[in-house]
């Protein structure tokens, strides 16, 4: 049996392909045949639809209009007979029409950081929280957490999902919460230390930061009690994961969820896959669909996820467009679990940039930094037209060991990179070097666009 | 005989200039001259500070992309020519000068391909090579003699090259 707590103990028995050591939550789901899952997911589709005809009128509206009634949901593949939900759907409702609870049921509400737009709220009675937790559990045991582990939050509290999110899993899960909070990353360093914190809880690009300030106060990493980092909040490309789990000896895994139905924990990242993250799939039914006409994609192609909660009491929610595009596949994990992966969400249907008719997504822009020395993961994009055609500039952030004295050599390196930008985008961009640190480290979603253009 | 220049990349913006030279004060580290161009959004501002070392380790504190490179530094007289008679023997003896700026008073830091090999040229040349030891003291007509010597002796133990350079620069 491999002893958890030992640093770098889950990820040498990975690497060495032994899974046997490693925890499994909910094993009679996680590792069930898929017979078993689909059958718990038709079983809990047909309550759903039915506890959402009954009590949201939203959806008996909509539904009634298309002619679909709960008793026509009688297989998996019936879900296509309902209708879409999407973002607008909730802001049209805010902030309690899709509540299928009375108030007094709801234990919490939340809302989401607007990424686009105005904020939504949710709520969540006792069992939409048992359910929630439990997804967070899963995920944390995935990246070899394990009860008694200290647990300090870096997600701000607040409405935001990732906080409280993250914080009831892990007490379920039989954790020390350490809620310190966002913000003040030497108060965070000085925690790490004195309360030997074993697990980190925060945002790809923060944690990053947490790792460089550590570095220059002369904090060792290697030797520290930090053992985990759990990520999420905004997509974590392999380049700055990989990095952080050299620099901060530290194991490190992301997940993947939105507020709209549930908030994080949807799927997580195991050890053996790691560019893909199991959906929680006796909790969500998914489907993944061409993003302009709606209809399936081919098993295994890409397109967008669309999600429907299956336990979700106080706002049901069906077929949620999330705009999120991924792969899902179905093969059974080395790890053991048998759940379905999605690849990891590297981009959105609506983050697309089109630049003189070319789409370009910032993911792309991150592969393209990741295989490049010399230069940090954390980028930005400016877009604008002010000479009358789309202008791109990506700004690149200089290491210090890659400078030199030569202004020459400096313009060479700054050349090549665009030129590599240009080979993968096929749209010429401008390179403007940055300082080390002078993109800014956020703690929410990373703001790596900034679209000047005027319509 | 050459002294270390410091060199730091900077983003054309305001104020970033300025946190390097409150981060070189607050370390004590005197400069002794710098050259900063119009090279569009960023650029390379290069510095002759007295200690290049404790420059440098207050650069990599701030997380700054910095280095240090070897130049010549010439002492000159004050009078008309001297310029042109100095980069006239840089000529006659063949030695390219890929980038050059003034210090204080009348001394000139110059960027050349092969340090070493410059100085071989010059050697006979009638062009007075300077330190870091001697750059390190202030000025005649400055500060009294005792203080300017222990500056000398503080630039002589912390200057790389000026390390096992004999103490008295000039002929």
């Amino acid at each position: 049996m491999v002893d958890l707590t030992v640093k770098g103990a889950a990820l040498a028995a990975a690497a060495a392909g032994d899974f046997s050591g490693l925890p499994v939550y909910a094993p009679d789901v996680e590792c069930a045949p898929r017979e078993r899952i689909r059958a718990i997911q038709l079983e809990k589709l047909k309550a759903q639809v039915a506890w959402t005809y009954g009590r949201v009128a939203w959806y008996r509206e909509r539904m009634d209009a298309l002619g679909v009634a709960p008793g026509d949901i009688r297989t998996l593949e019936d879900v296509r007979k309902l209708p879409f939900t999407d973002k607008g759907v909730l802001r049209e409702t805010f902030p309690y029409g899709l509540f299928a609870v009375p108030l007094s049921e709801v234990k919490e509400l939340h809302a989401s950081s607007g990424t686009t737009g105005k904020p939504i709220v949710v709520g969540y009675n006792a069992h939409d929280m048992d359910v929630w937790s439990d997804c967070i559990a899963r995920l944390a045991q995935m990246a070899g957490v394990v009860p008694g582990d200290r647990a300090q939050m870096a997600f701000g509290y607040g409405m935001f999902t990732g906080g409280f999110g993250l914080h009831y899993g892990l007490m379920k899960l039989g954790c020390m919460m350490i809620p310190a909070g966002s913000g003040n990353t030497e108060r965070h360093i000085a925690m790490i230390e004195d309360y030997g914190t074993t697990v980190l809880i925060a945002t790809p690009s923060y944690a990053l930061h947490v790792c460089e300030v550590g570095e220059r106060l002369g904090f060792d990493w290697e030797a520290s009690t930090l053992r985990v980092g759990l990520f999420g909040g905004e997509p974590c490309p392999p380049g700055l994961k990989a990095e952080i789990e050299r620099r901060m000896h530290i194991v490190c895994t992301d997940n993947y969820g939105l507020t709209e139905v549930m908030g994080p924990g949807v799927s997580g990242e195991c050890l053996a896959s790691r560019d893909m993250q199991h959906i929680a799939e006796d909790h969500f039914l998914w489907e993944v669909v061409d993003p302009e006409t709606g209809e399936p994609v081919p098993e295994g192609e890409v397109g967008e996820l669309v999600l429907t909660p299956l336990d979700k009491q106080a706002i049901p929610v069906l077929r949620y467009r999330t705009h999120d595009l991924t792969r899902v596949v179905r093969e059974p994990c080395a790890c053991g679990r048998t759940t379905a992966r999605m690849q990891k969400v590297r981009s959105r249907c609506d983050d697309m940039l089109i630049i003189r008719g070319t789409n370009v997504f910032p993911s792309q822009v991150e592969d393209v930094l990741a295989g490049i020395e010399g230069v940090t993961p954390h980028y930005r994009i400016v877009v604008d037209n002010e000479t009358g055609l789309d202008r791109m500039s990506v700004h690149v952030e200089l290491k210090p060991e890659a400078f030199s004295d030569s202004y020459a050599e400096m313009d060479a390196f700054r050349a090549s990179i665009a030129e590599k930008l240009k080979g993968v985008l096929l749209v010429g961009v401008q390179v403007k070097l940055v300082e080390p640190g002078g993109i800014e480290r956020t703690t929410g979603k990373a703001k790596h666009v900034e679209d000047l253009r005027r319509k | 005989m050459s002294v270390m220049q410091v060199s730091v990349f900077l983003e054309s913006k305001p104020g970033h200039l300025r946190r390097v030279l409150d981060a070189f004060e607050a370390a004590g580290v005197s400069v002794r001259g710098y050259s900063a161009s119009d090279t569009g959004d960023y650029g390379i501002v290069r510095f002759v500070v007295d200690d290049p070392q404790g420059a440098l380790e207050v650069l990599r504190e701030q997380g700054a992309a910095a280095t240090t490179t070897e130049v010549l530094c010439v002492r000159l007289d004050d009078r008309p020519g001297e310029l042109a008679r100095v980069m006239g023997v840089m000529a006659d003896c063949g030695v390219n000068v890929a980038y050059s700026y003034s210090l204080i008073s009348t001394y000139i830091a110059l960027s050349v391909k092969d340090v070493a090999q410059a100085e071989a040229l010059l050697a006979h040349e009638p062009v007075e090579l300077v330190d870091q030891a001697m750059l390190a003291s202030p000025l005649a007509g400055g500060a009294a003699p005792a203080a300017a010597a222990d500056a000398a002796a503080a630039g002589a133990a912390s200057g790389e090259s000026a390390g096992a350079a004999a103490p008295a620069g000039g002929r």
